[in-house]
């Protein structure tokens, strides 16, 4: 009997000190130890340090690939005339042929939020009072990935982002613009006074911790977007642009000085063209670079299998043609076109040239913008600067030639998308010419010397109309779109109608049209460019 | 189940103070089954009334007991009639044991292990014993509740042997997890997952993959019984895990004088029989390119013992091939279970261990990604057979490597099918291993207690080996390696104190206790990936990782402790009433410090109507019961406070961890239910029938969020998910004569599933949906709407004219807007996947030794979209539809008619990404699920076996009603995304067998 009340009271000291642990401290069991705490992640910095990465490797999204290619590969870079897709996605029925897939265009509009919107404004809580100019870099890589945001929807969330934890307000275009001006004029300034500080060094994968390559890409953008704005606010556009035109660090000019987001990782047009098959030349590039016998072809292309040796663009917005019984027959038909050569796809990934520049001094000359030098002088440059980027010879013969055109495209496998070129404009330049015609020219030769950028190509075509590129075979869009016209934005997108459908509606307004792909954003005036 | 008897009429007698003192003398008989070929029954307990003496009878049905005159002996055996006998004069009592048709006086597991007489549950349960179990067998045991319990809802995954199993109780209700909790012996077992596909397209990594469930485990032939418990209230014991209802695995015990051998085998062949309507040709190459199946389970088991030692041991081994080429799978259950009692019974010790182990060679996937059928189903090479491509690499001189062989360019979604059985194959290696302890003190009469431990481990490995060559999308030129490990622990303890006590007509019968479960899972991730690559080409190990940020290697450690006090009672006046109490407080470190504590608490009441009123001969038995329960839950490990994640050679995750919005609260549920059940005419016909009502209220899930925040998702504490329904069965016994019988029961439910409110206006949240299976780049999706229903699907739908013509713009079908409240992103509501109505008939009918069951299982109500016929159009012309030449009328936006045909309409709509409201089904399907045939062969009592039987079985062999192309009734996904669609799963198999079973 002993036993059994030895027995009974180990149980119940048993069953005490289960009851004990209940009030047990719990605390400490949750959470994953194999991820970084704030603690640790203080350790040199990196809460500020690490978040530079992410933010230069989205404003063009590295990885993964398929990312990329609805951020940018599957609206812009075909839209800019510079790409096709030689598979009709969604039988034919996608953004090409202006049937606009609401799941892709999400990701132009979350990756720069998630990876670079996000992570600036970390580092400015973080850095703004004590290491400004960390915060002056970020605030430049912030411009650059979401003016191409704007420059896709028009009103984007921006200097009201963050401020609340559900919904969010839109700035309309010109607010957000404005801000880019103020954001990149406070930012230079910080530079110019911290020009020795050697901290960012360790995180730049660009300029290598040089702050007066940051100041001259910085002028250089805010070159770009009052150039942008020429036409619809030409006083803010002169005053904004002359004030980089005047700057005591001046603009890139020079192609070591070029901007470009040095990845760790592959171009993610190489996987999308090499890998997958999934992008091939445009026609308009061909009718363009053929036309003018454009030496750069051979550093841009490969020749086509189609017909062999000879460079082989497609037309935009191809739909299921007539005679394929499905994507991949049609695929399997132009896949066979030029493929982009890999010497335009390093990990290096092109986001400002110093040709780009010139040419828009090229345009502020004509503008009558002070600081410029001739808009011949500029343009020239630009051409032999972009012949430099490629070790190529012969750009005086090149912008002196009177004859070369664009030429007409012939489709070899559909004769049907035969088209004539739609302009006639020569290289070599002519300051007898109009105004309209001198811009022609320099942004016929800037989108060449663009490319594969396809975001400021399209931006730029839809800006003045040029170069001419050859409208879609196909257009689903209901009416929305012209045809000629082509399309001019992105409506908004369905994670942001879900999330915050007023705000989405106070955006509209701030559109100042419908939320459909055939509305003009603020800075797109339609008319001529004079 | 014998064995808890045992105990529970031990309790009994022990409440009994009277004691008799009376010359004993010893007793013997034999116990045999009632009728034309009555058998010795081995194993029935023999008690004497009012003592705890107990034998059991041996082989023959023996037995022998010391017994005075005026004792009563108490014979009983699950399944069967007990009976009492007075001793009398005589020394010698043989009986014989009648079959007990709805066993409504047995006792009923319920939550913790603690037994029940099933008359005073005030809530619904019901079960499923071995014999029932085994008739057809399953290799995942769970399978065979479809149709046979009213309200289980079971959908089958389509990966083949091995695959888990989706179970839905009374509805789904949970963003999270709606599967049931499983618990074997007492003692909730760790059910992880891992992993199930959420994706449409297929994922990246490996294909939309099941991870497979721990069920898949367990040696059916170890299984006693299977009890659901169907709500809250019977759960609410369990805690948090129970709350979709439980399913208790009770499993067999050793028995006390008997010694016996069990072998059973169990062949069978099944072919691949459910799928979409091909042409004469693809019809060819896809029958050359599926297998016939070959399924073997073969059990061994062996127990026996003494009155204070029993053994139980079991081996069994499956080993099934699949209809997919290469799919195999091998597997070895062990079970071993020792019962000993020590100081003259105070003491009872159990031990149990069970140790599994499967290996699954290229379990099939589903989706586009790496996926055989895709190349299958679309190939399409004029002049060439399919099986011109079982040769599938060819030698590569420039790279001197063999390469893949393809009539066509290979693509993301489609490369030579045994291209990628042979050289993108896979292998799962899962082992499992469930210890456990339980030791009982017999303090008094009255008053027991019990402690309990076990420790649960599973183990999920999987291994994939991507030759070069393999398509760029899925890998790098030298190929891809990836392998994922993971180890998933559980540890259990738990104290429980039992009193029974009886004052006058009231009985006490009550439990407090205490318990701790601690969760914890570690993975490891190792991928070379498609970007980061592979230095050697076809070199499978993590050495040969380029080292780049492209390749990822990642561990998680996630860990959760609960702690629990508990109590329950339930109170019973004169056995005509019973009142039921449960309460339960659980402290959980996956909530916030400060708000770690939630109670709750259950009531029922049963009225016994057949012992209150005097009802006559012809009603047998009727009772009522109610029940009220509230569950409260906690939330996932790691939500509370997540850290950022590191990136392997890509430094911080650029996207922060989901983080709440508020204050993280428990979830709740509160849920009634009330329901009556009736038998007549000395149980030949009988019914139950019950109601429920279920509101899962401040679920904590994740919901998107304007990006112009600086988040992406959040975490928020809402939404109110309500299911309400009807479920009963009917069992009914139309012939009864001495060498013919019929059995018969009708299992029904219906459920009514309303998503009340998805954000709470004060969670300044402007949503009013959520993601379950989202659209990705594809076009099928499911979202919880508020007003609709778990389980919506949508899809895009082709706009019509007046006329009902689809309108074709510009050369492509145009996307119908004329729906826009029920349209979310430009996909639109097309049904549910949910049935509104189950119903399964299940029958058996015996003559003489001759045995016939069989099946009926029918679902009625609900959507099915078969995005596989959608893809095989839009990538090829195989379908027979789009090979006899019909035509379709349609109309441009102006209104012009012209015609298309069948082939250039269904190239338009098919395709992943296209019109996939073309491809909606009725999921309405009534199937002959089940098949047995037997015979039982009259053996001697000098033979060496006691008993032999041996059965033709035939499993899922047709369907009396079908729409959809393929089996409504099996599933990409045993979570909640993915329902609703067959996206290129596995087709649905029929299949016939032999069963032999041999008891010596």
């Amino acid at each position: 009997m002993k036993n059994i009340s030895n027995i009974f009271l180990s149980g119940i000291v048993v069953f005490s000190m289960v009851l004990s642990s209940c009030t047990d401290d719990l605390e400490g069991i949750d959470g994953n130890p194999r991820n970084i705490t704030q603690e640790q992640l203080e350790v040199d910095f990196q809460n500020v340090g690490s978040l530079y990465k992410p933010m230069f490797e989205n404003i063009y999204q590295y990885t993964p690939p398929w990312s990329y290619q609805l951020q940018q590969n599957l609206n812009a870079d075909v839209f800019s005339g510079y790409m096709t897709n030689p598979r009709p996605f969604v039988a034919g029925a996608n953004n090409t042929t202006y049937n606009l897939v609401s799941g892709w265009n999400n990701f132009i509009w979350s990756v720069p939020y998630s990876n670079v919107m996000n992570n600036a404004r970390t580092i400015e809580n973080e850095t703004k009072d004590e290491f400004p100019e960390l915060f002056a870099v970020s605030q430049i890589l912030k411009v650059t990935a979401m003016h191409r945001v704007s420059d896709v929807f028009g009103p984007i969330v921006y200097t009201k982002f963050g401020e609340s934890a559900t919904t969010s307000e839109y700035d309309s275009q010109e607010e957000v613009y404005t801000a880019f001006f103020n954001d990149l004029e406070e930012a230079i300034q910080i530079l110019s006074d911290n020009i020795d500080s050697p901290r960012f060094t360790a995180f730049d994968l660009s300029y290598g911790g040089n702050y007066e390559n940051w100041i001259k890409y910085a002028n250089s953008l805010r070159l770009r977007l009052a150039i942008r704005i020429s036409k619809v606010d030409p006083a803010k556009a002169k005053t904004e642009g002359e004030k980089s035109l005047s700057h005591s660090n001046g603009v890139i000019e020079t192609n070591a000085d070029s901007f470009f987001v040095n990845g760790t990782l592959d171009h993610p047009i190489k996987t999308i063209n090499n890998s997958w098959g999934d992008i091939r030349m445009n026609a308009s590039m061909e009718s363009i670079l053929v036309g003018y016998e454009d030496p750069r072809i051979d550093s841009y292309f490969n020749a086509s299998e189609v017909n062999e040796g000879e460079f082989k663009g497609i037309r935009n917005g191809l739909p299921l043609l007539p005679g394929y019984d499905d994507e991949l027959a049609q695929k399997a038909d132009y896949i066979t076109f030029s493929l982009l050569a890999d010497e335009v796809l390093t990990p290096s990934v092109q986001l400002m040239t110093a040709a780009e520049v010139f040419f828009l001094k090229a345009e502020a000359a004509l503008r009558g913008w002070s600081g410029t030098g001739t808009a011949q002088s500029n343009y020239e440059q630009g051409i032999s600067t972009s012949f430099q980027q490629y070790s190529l010879s012969g750009s005086t013969d090149y912008f002196s030639n009177t004859t070369l055109t664009p030429k007409d495209y012939l489709d070899p496998v559909n004769p049907a998308n035969n088209i004539a070129a739609l302009s006639d404009i020569t290289i070599a330049w002519d300051e007898g010419a109009s105004n309209e015609e001198k811009l022609e020219r320099i942004i016929t030769q800037k989108w060449i010397a663009m490319f594969p950028e396809g975001q400021e190509a399209w931006s730029e075509y839809r800006r003045t109309g040029y170069p001419k590129i050859f409208p879609v075979v196909s257009n689903q869009s209901g009416g929305a779109i012209d045809t000629d016209i082509q399309i001019r934005r992105i409506p908004f997108v369905d994670s942001e109608l879900q999330t915050n459908p007023d705000g989405v509606a106070d955006a509209v307004t701030k559109l100042g049209g419908a939320d459909t792909p055939g509305t003009r954003l603020w800075w797109d005036v339609a008319g001529g460019n004079f | 189940m014998k064995k808890t008897i045992l105990i529970f009429s031990t309790f009994l007698s022990l409440l009994i103070i009277q004691q008799v003192k009376a010359q004993e003398k010893t007793i013997s008989g034999t116990v045999t089954s009632k009728g034309a070929n009555a058998t010795p029954i081995p194993g029935v307990n023999v008690v004497v009334k009012g003592t705890t003496r107990g034998v059991q009878t041996d082989f023959d049905g023996r037995y022998t007991i010391e017994a005075s005159s005026s004792d009563v002996l108490d014979f009983s055996y699950v399944g069967l009639i007990p009976i009492s006998m007075t001793v009398g004069a005589s020394n010698m009592i043989d009986v014989s044991m009648e079959e007990n048709l709805e066993q409504l006086d047995d006792v009923v597991v319920t939550a913790l292990g603690i037994q029940k007489s099933r008359k005073s549950l005030t809530y619904a349960a019901q079960d499923i014993n071995a014999a029932e179990l085994s008739k057809v067998r399953q290799t995942n045991p769970v399978n065979s509740l479809s149709g046979k319990i009213s309200g289980v809802v079971i959908n089958r995954s389509s990966s083949g042997a091995g695959g888990s199993v989706k179970v839905t109780l009374r509805g789904n209700s949970s963003l999270g997890n709606n599967q049931p909790l499983y618990v074997v012996d007492g003692i909730p077992l760790s059910n992880p997952t891992g992993g199930q596909p959420i994706d449409t397209f297929g994922d990246l990594n490996g294909g939309n993959k099941d991870g497979g469930d721990v069920l898949a485990l367990i040696n059916p032939d170890d299984i006693e019984s299977l009890t659901v418990l169907k709500g809250a209230s019977a759960s609410a014991l369990y805690g948090s895990a129970g709350l979709n209802g439980v399913i208790l695995i009770t499993t067999k015990k050793g028995r006390a004088g008997s010694f016996k051998v069990n072998f059973s085998s169990n062949v069978f062949a099944e072919s691949a029989a459910y799928y979409i309507d091909l042409n004469d040709e693809a019809e060819n190459n896809i029958e050359d390119f599926f297998n016939s199946g070959v399924t073997s389970i073969t059990s061994v088991s062996a127990s026996g013992g003494t009155e204070n030692a029993q053994t139980y041991f079991s081996y069994s081994n499956t080993f099934a091939s699949g209809v997919l080429p290469t799919n195999d799978l091998k597997q070895h259950t062990i079970n071993i279970r020792e019962t000993a009692k020590f100081f003259d019974g105070v003491l009872t010790a159990n031990a149990s261990v069970l140790a599994t182990t499967q290996t699954i060679d290229n379990r099939p996937v589903s989706g586009l990604y790496f996926n055989p059928l895709v190349g299958a189903y679309n190939f399409d090479s004029p002049g060439e057979r399919l099986s011109d491509y079982e040769n599938f690499e060819e030698l590569d001189s420039d790279r001197n490597i063999q390469s893949q062989r393809w009539f066509r360019a290979t693509s993301d979604i489609e490369q030579n099918p045994y291209w990628i059985l042979n050289r993108n194959a896979s292998e799962d290696t899962n082992r499992k291993l469930l210890a456990s302890m339980n030791l009982k003190f017999k303090i008094s009469d009255w008053l027991s207690l019990q402690t309990r431990g076990t420790y649960d481990q599973t183990f999920l490995g999987y291994d994939k080996e991507v030759f070069a060559t393999t398509e760029a999308t899925l890998a790098p030129i030298n190929g891809r390696y990836i392998f994922n490990e993971q180890d998933i622990r559980q540890i259990y303890g738990d104290v429980i104190a039992t009193i029974n006590k009886q004052f006058n007509n009231i009985t006490v019968s009550a439990n407090i206790g205490a318990s701790t479960t601690r969760n914890s899972i570690e993975i490891l991730n190792a991928d070379s990936g498609t970007n980061g690559g592979l230095q050697f080409a076809n070199v499978f190990s993590i050495q040969n990782f380029n080292a780049n940020p492209g390749v990822s290697f990642s561990q998680t450690s996630l860990e959760k402790k609960v702690n629990s006090v508990f109590a329950s009672t339930t109170i019973g006046f004169n056995d005509q009433l019973f009142v039921d109490l449960t309460a339960r407080n659980d402290w959980s470190s996956s909530l916030p410090s400060g708000n770690n504590s939630y109670f709750y608490p259950s009531v029922g009441l049963t009225g016994v109507l057949s012992e209150i009123f005097d009802m006559g001969d012809k009603i047998s038995f009727a009772k009522i019961r109610g029940s009220y329960a509230e569950v409260g839950n906690d939330v996932p490990a790691n939500t509370v406070f997540p850290e950022r994640q590191i990136l392997f050679g890509g430094g911080l995750n650029p996207l922060d961890p989901v983080r709440p919005l508020g204050e993280v609260r428990p979830e709740q549920q509160t849920s009634y239910e009330f329901g009556t059940e009736w038998r007549f005419f000395d149980n030949r016909f009988g019914f139950d029938i019950g109601y429920y009502h279920t509101s899962t209220i401040d679920q904590y899930f994740q919901v998107p969020v304007s990006t112009g925040t600086g988040s992406v998702t959040v975490g928020v504490n809402s939404g109110d998910i309500i299911n309400q329904g009807f479920e009963g069965s009917v069992f009914i016994v139309p012939i009864q004569t001495e060498n013919f019988k019929w059995t018969s029961n009708i299992n029904f439910a219906s459920n009514d599933n309303e998503v009340k409110e998805i954000s709470n206006p004060s969670d300044d949240v402007q949503i009013d949906n959520q993601v379950v299976s989202p659209p990705g780049v594809n076009t099928f999706a499911s979202y919880l709407v508020e007003g609709g229903s778990y389980g919506d699907i949508y899809a895009q739908v082709v706009k019509r004219d007046a006329s009902g013509r689809p309108v074709v713009e510009g050369g492509a079908i145009v996307i119908n807007d004329e729906n826009p409240d029920n349209t979310i992103a430009g996909l639109e509501k097309v049904g549910n996947a949910n049935p509104d109505f189950t119903l399964g008939w299940n029958n058996s009918i015996t003559y003489k030794q001759i045995s016939l069951d069989f099946l009926i299982d029918g679902k009625f109500g609900g959507e099915t979209i078969s995005m596989t016929e959608a893809i095989v159009e839009g990538l090829s012309n195989n379908t027979q539809r789009e090979t006899t030449n019909g035509t379709i009328e349609v109309a441009n936006l102006a209104g012009d008619v012209s015609t298309l045909t069948a082939q250039e309409y269904y190239g338009l709509a098919g395709g992943r990404n296209g019109f996939t409201g073309e491809y909606v089904y009725s999921a309405t399907n009534v199937r002959l699920a089940e098949l047995a045939i037997g015979y039982n062969f009259g053996l001697s009592d000098s033979s060496f076996f006691r008993n032999i039987k041996a059965s033709l079985i035939g499993n899922n062999l047709l369907f009396f009603y079908k729409d959809a192309p393929h089996d409504p009734n099996v599933t990409l996904s045993t979570g909640n995304a993915l329902q609703g669609v067959d996206i290129l799963g596995l087709p649905s198999t029929r299949s016939w067998g032999l069963n032999i079973n041999l008891t010596f």
